[in-house]
């Protein structure tokens, strides 16, 4: 028995590790490549080019499951929003009421403001620019993609250049301005929000008049800058776009669009404006449909 | 990795792609934002290994980005890297180690979140580093709620490879 032969059985090929290491290896390379080249493209012509034509086509295709997901959340949402507005109803309905007689008050004298204001404008052959919201169409659409987490201060919507919408298109919702229109595709869009660090708009206290640039400030918060020390903001003011004040440099805002209202006021020996803190009154970050303000027409 | 394996995987990548960009980034918790896609990422990556994830990492970043109009590849490129480590994780310590889920969500929220930081500020884009560092706690602390139920439901719906499928480039003795 010790004597006989025994044949060996054959070893398993042992597996190649360095050949899949290599080909692991070299598959995320390929990614990450194409991912920067990806990156390269969009970020050198991010309005224009097959990348772009690509990305809306994409847009478009996916936005059916969007909405299907949207609609499948919806009763959750509203579950939640109920349940959530129940433990705040009383102080919101004081709060409410409150509103409601001040907004009465001032609706009253604006209706007698503006019956002057007109006949004085007739007798004085008044040329001006477009106004909000007379001067616009408004493109109604929902909020396909919302801003989601710190870095997201755009969000998509679902009409395009198919229904009118133009790159600069101020956006706003029911309660006030959103942002404005940076990027088209032909069925979507995409909206940069007034809170991301680069909008800026012009903006009027409606109570004192004092004109001042709305815009991130350094703490995330939005914020209205330029203000002077002298001049004099109120907590609780209304800040609304300031629109065009010189034809040359014409604002993306037409006037009169609701941006927020004054949170806080302060002042520093050091600082040279005021410190003035700005609620938006438009809830950026959950909205489900917006407008886009598209100008009834061209005016030379 | 059969194609049957894979059409899933793209299936459970791709309504998690869905549901982050429509449903979950419209949930804020302290300036957080719970983040399915790569909880889900890093279900799969640890199941299936760091080339499956990578390539799952790369497609559901370009759903991101194509579906938010966001610049194409941002997403991709961090996601890539992320479903790239968390699959070498799963390949080599991580495996058959209860723990690897949790540990790798909370690890991949802080890098991905970093990560995007520094894409961003390389590109001269909005690059909040103190909102970042302030929604850090709750972003880990949502994704590790998210973590238990969903890598479950991966883990259902994509039976863990055998470990002749996984790369073992380390091998655990004993």
């Amino acid at each position: 028995m010790l004597a006989s032969s025994v044949q060996r059985s054959k070893s398993t090929p042992y597996p190649s590790k360095a050949r899949s290491a290599l080909i692991r290896r070299a598959v995320v390379v390929v990614l990450v490549f194409v991912a920067l080249a990806l990156i390269t493209v969009a970020f050198r012509s991010p309005t224009s080019g097959p990348l772009h034509s690509v990305q809306g086509a994409g847009s478009t295709a996916l936005r059916p499951f969007q909405v299907a997901a949207t609609r499948i959340a919806q009763p959750f949402r509203d579950g939640y929003d109920y349940v959530a507005s129940l433990s705040s109803a009383k102080s919101q309905l004081k709060h409410e009421k409150a509103l409601y007689l001040e907004a009465r008050k001032e609706a009253i004298a604006n209706s007698a403001a503006a019956v002057n204001a007109k006949q004085l404008e007739r007798q004085l052959h008044f040329v001006q620019g477009r106004k909000f919201p007379g001067g616009y169409n408004a493109v109604n659409t929902a909020v396909i993609s919302p801003p989601g987490g710190p870095f997201a201060h755009s969000l998509a919507i679902a009409a395009g250049s198919a229904n009118g919408v133009r790159r600069d298109s101020p956006v706003v919702s029911g309660d006030g301005l959103v942002g404005i229109v940076t990027n088209v595709f032909p069925n979507s869009a995409k909206v940069t929000l007034l809170t991301d660090p680069n909008s800026f708009a012009a903006a009027l206290d409606l109570h004192t008049r004092v004109r001042g640039m709305v815009h991130t400030g350094p703490s995330g918060t939005l914020i209205l800058d330029q203000v002077a020390k002298n001049l004099r903001v109120k907590k609780n003011d209304v800040l609304v776009t300031a629109g065009t004040r010189t034809a040359r440099y014409p604002d993306l805002y037409p006037a009169g669009i609701p941006i927020g209202r004054v949170t806080s006021v302060g002042a520093t020996d050091t600082a040279v404006y005021l410190q003035v803190q700005v609620q938006p009154f438009a809830n950026l970050g959950s909205l489900t449909g917006v407008s886009v303000l598209v100008p009834k027409k061209t005016h030379r | 990795m059969t194609l049957g394996d894979g059409v899933k995987a793209a299936a459970v990548l791709f309504v998690a792609a869905i549901a982050q960009v429509s449903i979950f980034s419209q949930i804020h918790v302290f300036g957080a934002v719970p983040d399915v896609l790569l909880v889900t990422l890093v279900a799969f990556a640890l199941l299936r290994g760091s080339v499956a994830g990578a390539v799952g990492g790369f497609f559901a970043g370009l759903l991101v980005d194509t579906a938010t109009l966001g610049t194409l590849g941002l997403t991709s490129l961090v996601l890539t890297l992320a479903g790239y480590w968390i699959g070498r994780y799963g390949e080599t310590t991580g495996r058959d180690r209860a723990h690897a889920p949790f540990l790798s969500v909370a690890v991949v929220t802080v890098l991905y979140q970093f990560g995007l930081l520094v894409v961003h500020f390389v590109l001269g884009e909005s690059a909040p580093g103190g909102a970042v560092v302030r929604s850090l706690v709750p972003a880990i602390l949502l994704n590790l709620i998210l973590t238990a139920p969903l890598y479950a439901l991966v883990r259902r719906l994509l039976r863990p490879s055998e470990p002749a499928e996984l790369s073992a480039e380390v091998q655990l003795l004993g």
